[in-house]
């Protein structure tokens, strides 16, 4: 079997700014995780579980695919 | 829509409670637990082979350790607000112990073959208590990769 590829992109960084500049801390309280964490899926260090990241899509009040993005090419 | 060159990067946050308290197990475990190694190891150099005789070099290991994590966690939470763990920590946590579990696990059969072959307690207990050791040393250093790498 060929191993997995693929990795989750996302926009949370675009997201936070269109949204006057919300700060990691603040959606970190909103979603119930810590700063780092929000920091790692941020930075892509970090695929966050479904449930974390239908917090996210809703605190931007968008789709869920507006803000995660599955790239199946990348390594 | 705003381009992403103009976005603004945060600074990286520095590491959170659960690292830090990652952190301090890992010295805890390795120091007392390390400590008490040398002095077991050079017990059974010099032919002491009795378990009890262990005992009191063992309480000294577990104070000492139990010393080091009360202190590590109050200047952690003195340095920076304690925060429950969250999602992250508790799949980091996850993923390093499936990962490292079979240390254990290889002491544990290494240990009942010790038994069956009558190899005397003292050196089943502290096959078993090594391979705790050396299991327990592997989870919170492979949890601390996870932290600084990514899952």
């Amino acid at each position: 079997m060929e191993p997995a590829r693929g990795s989750v992109k996302n926009r949370i960084r675009q997201l936070r700014f269109e949204r006057g500049e919300m700060t990691q801390q603040e959606l970190a309280e909103r979603i119930g995780v810590s700063r780092q964490t929000v920091n790692a899926i941020e930075g892509g260090k970090y695929a966050p579980s479904l449930e974390v990241a239908f917090r996210i899509a809703l605190v931007f009040a968008v789709p869920l695919e507006a803000v995660f993005q599955f790239d199946p090419d990348a390594r | 829509m705003m381009s992403s060159q103009a976005v603004t990067r945060e600074p990286r946050p520095g590491a959170s409670f659960e690292e830090r308290s990652v952190w301090i197990q890992l010295v805890g475990v390795a120091l007392a637990l390390g400590a008490y190694f040398v002095v077991a190891g050079w017990m059974l150099a010099s032919g002491i082979t009795i378990l009890p005789a262990f005992a009191g070099v063992f309480v000294v290991a577990v104070v000492l350790l139990v010393a080091i994590l009360v202190g590590g966690h109050l200047v952690a939470a003195l340095v920076g607000r304690p925060e429950p763990a969250d999602v992250r920590d508790h799949e980091i946590e996850w993923r390093a112990e499936s990962r490292t579990g079979w240390i254990l696990a290889t002491g544990v059969i290494g240990a009942i073959g010790a038994l069956v072959v009558a190899v005397e307690p003292v050196w089943v207990a502290h096959l078993l208590l090594l391979s705790l050791y050396l299991s327990e040393l592997a989870r919170l250093g492979l949890q601390l990769v996870y932290y600084r790498r990514g899952i």
